[in-house]
């Protein structure tokens, strides 16, 4: 063993660290979709990395690096390499790694031994990325190798030290001058000369294919000859590339040993200066190894520090579905950020909706909801698309009402996910039973059925959206999401007027006219749809101004009432008190100013209900107490269905005045033709 | 004072012509980017490397920083990605802790949304143009290079060392 190597170090080589931009994936995924589809050959690619000083070992892969020619970067080196994107997750990880490096390795070393680096030095490195797309999910595994064999072994014999211990700043001025001037792929390795006052930089071939030269051994004059190369590194190792190049030369001649080298690792600062470069001084091994004896080194070391795969996760700028579920979410964020400070951008995420009735209504309730955040809307009807829903129903197409149509409710959620694929929504199909719509035996069963589906999906929800198109239909939503404490909105049209409103949910001691002599009715206490109402939802064929089957409407009422709707249950969900947030009588913009603004909410002070009509274009705000005899929210009924649940339900389908026995309305009837909208009409101020 | 015109498209590719001739010499790295088939799709763009160091951990990001020609108010744009060694965007909040941007986080979130971007089709943040847009048309007729002094306006916002070469 000679005294250096007692002395001295094993060299080490600075890796280098992959940086991959979004671009590469981008590209990756086009040439895999379009292009190489189930084909896994390997791919030649271009990396670069830069020999600034300022920057440390990175080698960069992005978009370019498919073109078949690289595109070339001030004070970068491009490098060939190969992409092996395998099919499935297995594939990738039950490759067998060192084999596959070694396998890479060998063919390389076979093109080294033919001796074509001397003319085309960049031919030297090389790398491989081995991958795996998922492209459902957006993510990408991937491991970089940048494969160099494991001998020889090579030490350092001083410290690394300044160029400009070695070369004085003409002679400098003068190397980076000529290092400017060589053929881009001769700038990884290199030979410099100095004598006197010059530096003269000549490329592999200039000075190893020198005429009368041997072949195997190299005679230089090793006091003034300098190999060099375009170094990554910024430390005060040697970038990694030199491992390739040490490799090779000292393989080539079988004399080199016995000399010590001195290599330039050449780095440049941004001017092209090259006064940050540093010269190591290095030896090899007296017994050198064969390279063909040893195995091969270079997998890349992930983020924790171990040899394995890294994974890119891309869905958040590349998932169409998520970008288009960020972009809506902006207008969200944006209100928020621009207007409302304190809106609460969450609760509309998490809100479940229910909506009864995927008709004019329904879809544009659901439309709206879309608008303003919401991502759960599940649908329930048992209505079919007909060639005349699509001009009116905004959620439909001509497409849908063909053959018959397609169940409305399946088709609203269908077409909702095309608006928004990342919405959780559904169709049930189901029929709502109705009070005094007896049924036969026959129906029995099916009825239960509904009834359950039905309660089901109102447990499971947190708010209900009545939008059928009869009152009967209402009543038993109304009865179950009562007696879950669900929110409630009640939405109803006639030719050319509607209505929007709010069920209150109470506890059942908070009911009564207890509020009467305040100016507002907290928002649990307030009426349902039928507390107004004296008649008990019977099968009438009284004419109704409001909520007739087959009613002819005004276009325009649908989406103004659906919009209402909407708008109010966003303006109670922003409200701290939520669906207790109180109700004013004689609200106005006037009046408004009253209201102490913590009883406002964060979107203004929430009407118990809109009533429009568009033959004036006007609208009033009524606002109304529970009823304590109403046939769908009063305790009397919630405590029978508590107690008597299916029995009581199907009593109720069957008789058109069980209601009205049971909560003693009867014995009210003679009001019964007075009206039947009590607080709802156009002049009554008193309630309103 | 009334609002000038904005800027057309023929003296923005001008500008940035001459910007990154400037930029060359500077070694400053913006380059420009000519689109022959659709001239409104050109712009110059500069990439550079940030070291972020969160709880003594060292990672090192790319940002990069495009400026376009935005049709609508015939002014320039901008807009930037960052992102890290696997190509992972990082996120608005994320760029904002990161005190890449000096605007307070009340406007921050208005100044600058993500947004498919006009010319390069993918997301990017984009600084809204209506917070320079009638500064950039005062300035307009004092103005020597109008990236520069455009960018004279946006640095202020993002930390991009401007070298005083550029005649600021
Ligand atoms: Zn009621």
């Amino acid at each position: 063993m000679s005294s250096l190597e007692e002395q001295t170090e094993i060299i080490q080589y600075v890796p280098f660290m992959s940086f991959v931009h979004p671009s590469f994936w981008h590209t990756l995924t086009e040439q895999k979709l379009d292009i190489d589809k189930l084909n896994e050959n390997s791919k030649q690619i271009f990396g670069r990395f830069t020999y600034r000083s300022d920057l440390g070992s990175i080698f960069e892969v992005d978009g370019t690096s498919f073109n078949s020619t690289p595109e070339n970067e001030q004070f970068y080196l491009n490098v060939k390499g190969k992409l092996l994107n395998k099919n499935t997750i297995e594939d990738f990880k039950n490759i067998d790694k060192a084999s596959l490096l070694n396998t890479v390795g060998e063919a390389l070393w076979k093109e080294i031994k033919n001796r074509k680096w001397i003319e085309d030095p960049s031919t030297l490195l090389n790398f491989i990325v081995l991958s795996f797309a998922d492209l459902k999910k957006f993510h990408y595994f991937y491991w970089f190798a940048f494969p160099a064999p494991s001998q020889p072994t090579i030490y350092l014999g001083e410290k690394s030290t300044s160029i400009s211990n070695h070369f004085k700043k003409e002679q400098l001025e003068s190397l980076a001058q000529a290092f400017k001037s060589l053929d881009l792929e001769q700038k990884c390795f290199f030979v410099v000369t100095k004598s006197d006052s010059v530096v003269i930089v000549e490329t592999l071939a200039e000075v190893l294919l020198k005429k009368g030269f041997s072949k195997d051994i190299l005679e230089l004059d090793f006091t003034n000859t300098y190999f060099g190369f375009a170094d990554s590194s910024n430390s005060n190792n040697p970038g990694w590339s030199l491992r390739l190049f040490l490799a090779a030369i000292f393989d080539l001649y079988q004399n080199l040993h016995k000399n010590d080298l001195k290599i330039i690792g050449l780095r440049c600062n941004s001017n092209g200066g090259v006064e940050n470069s540093l010269i190591f001084t290095i030896k090899a091994s007296q017994n050198i190894q064969a390279v063909e004896s040893a195995g091969w080194v270079g997998w890349e070391r992930n983020d924790k520090g171990n040899f394995g795969p890294k994974l890119a996760n891309m869905s958040a700028s590349m998932d169409p579905v998520k970008l288009a579920d960020t972009a809506s979410d902006l207008n969200i964020k944006l209100m928020k950020w621009r207007l409302v400070p304190d809106l609460n951008v969450d609760i509309m995420k998490t809100t479940k909706c229910l909506l009864l009735g995927a008709g004019t209504l329904g879809c544009h309730v659901a439309r709206n909801l879309l608008a303003w955040g919401f991502r759960h809307v599940t649908f329930i009807d048992n209505g079919k698309v007909s060639y005349s829903n699509p001009t009116r129903q905004v959620l439909f197409n001509y497409q849908d009402s063909l053959g018959g149509g397609r169940m409305k409710a399946e088709a609203a959620a269908d077409n909702l996910k095309l608006i928004l694929p990342s919405i959780h929504t559904q169709g049930i199909v189901a029929h709502i039973p109705m009070p005094g719509h007896p049924i036969g035996e026959s129906l029995k069963n099916e009825t239960i059925n509904n009834v359950n589906l039905l309660t089901e999906a109102i447990k499971e929800h947190d708010v209900i959206f009545l939008l059928l198109d009869t009152r009967e239909a209402r009543w038993l939503p109304t009865l179950i999401a009562a007696h879950y404490g669900k929110i409630t909105i009640n939405a109803a049209l006639g030719f050319d007027s509607y209505l929007v409103m709010r069920h209150g949910i109470s506890d059942s001691t908070a009911t009564g006219d207890a509020s009467h002599e305040n100016s507002f009715i907290p928002g649990g206490q307030l009426g349902c749809y039928f507390c107004n109402d004296v008649t008990a939802p019977g099968n009438s064929v009284k004419d109704r101004t409001l909520d007739q089957q087959c009613t002819v409407t005004r276009p325009g009422a649908a989406a103004v009432a659906a919009a209402l709707a909407v708008e109010l249950l966003a303006a109670m969900l922003q409200h701290p008190a939520g669906v207790q947030a109180p109700a004013f009588y004689n609200l106005s913009s006037e009046t408004e100013n009253d209201i102490p603004l913590d009883m406002q909410g964060v979107l203004g002070p929430i009407p118990h209900s809109i009533r429009g009509f568009l033959h004036s274009f006007q609208s009033v705000l009524p606002t109304c107490a529970k009823f304590k005899q109403c046939i769908a929210c009063s305790d009397v009924v919630i405590n029978k269905y508590k107690e008597e649940g299916m029995e009581f339900l199907l009593r109720v389908f069957n008789s058109g005045t069980y209601l009205e026995d049971v909560t003693g309305l009867s014995e009210l009837h003679l009001a019964a033709e007075m009206t039947d909208m009590l607080a709802l009409s156009e002049d009554d101020d008193d309630d309103a | 004072m009334s609002i000038k015109n904005g800027i057309t498209i023929e003296e923005f590719i001008e500008s940035c012509n001459k910007f990154c001739e400037i930029s060359e010499r500077l070694s400053d790295g913006w380059k420009f980017y000519g689109n022959e088939v659709d001239k409104y799709k050109s712009y110059i763009k500069k990439c550079s490397f940030l070291q972020q160091v969160k709880s003594d951990i060292n990672t090192l990001l790319r940002a990069e920083f495009v400026i376009f020609y935005n049709l609508s108010y015939g002014v320039p744009s901008f807009s930037f990605n960052v992102w890290n060694s696997s190509g992972v965007l990082l996120s608005l909040e994320e760029i904002r802790q990161m005190s890449l941007i000096s605007i307070n986080k009340d406007n921050f979130f208005s100044i600058i949304t993500q947004q498919e971007h006009p010319v390069l089709l993918r997301p990017y943040f984009v600084i809204h143009p209506c917070h320079t847009e009638v500064l950039l048309r005062e300035l307009k007729e004092v103005s020597k290079n109008i990236i520069v002094t455009f960018l004279g306006l946006v640095t202020p916002l993002l930390r991009l060392d401007l070298p005083f070469e550029y005649g600021l």
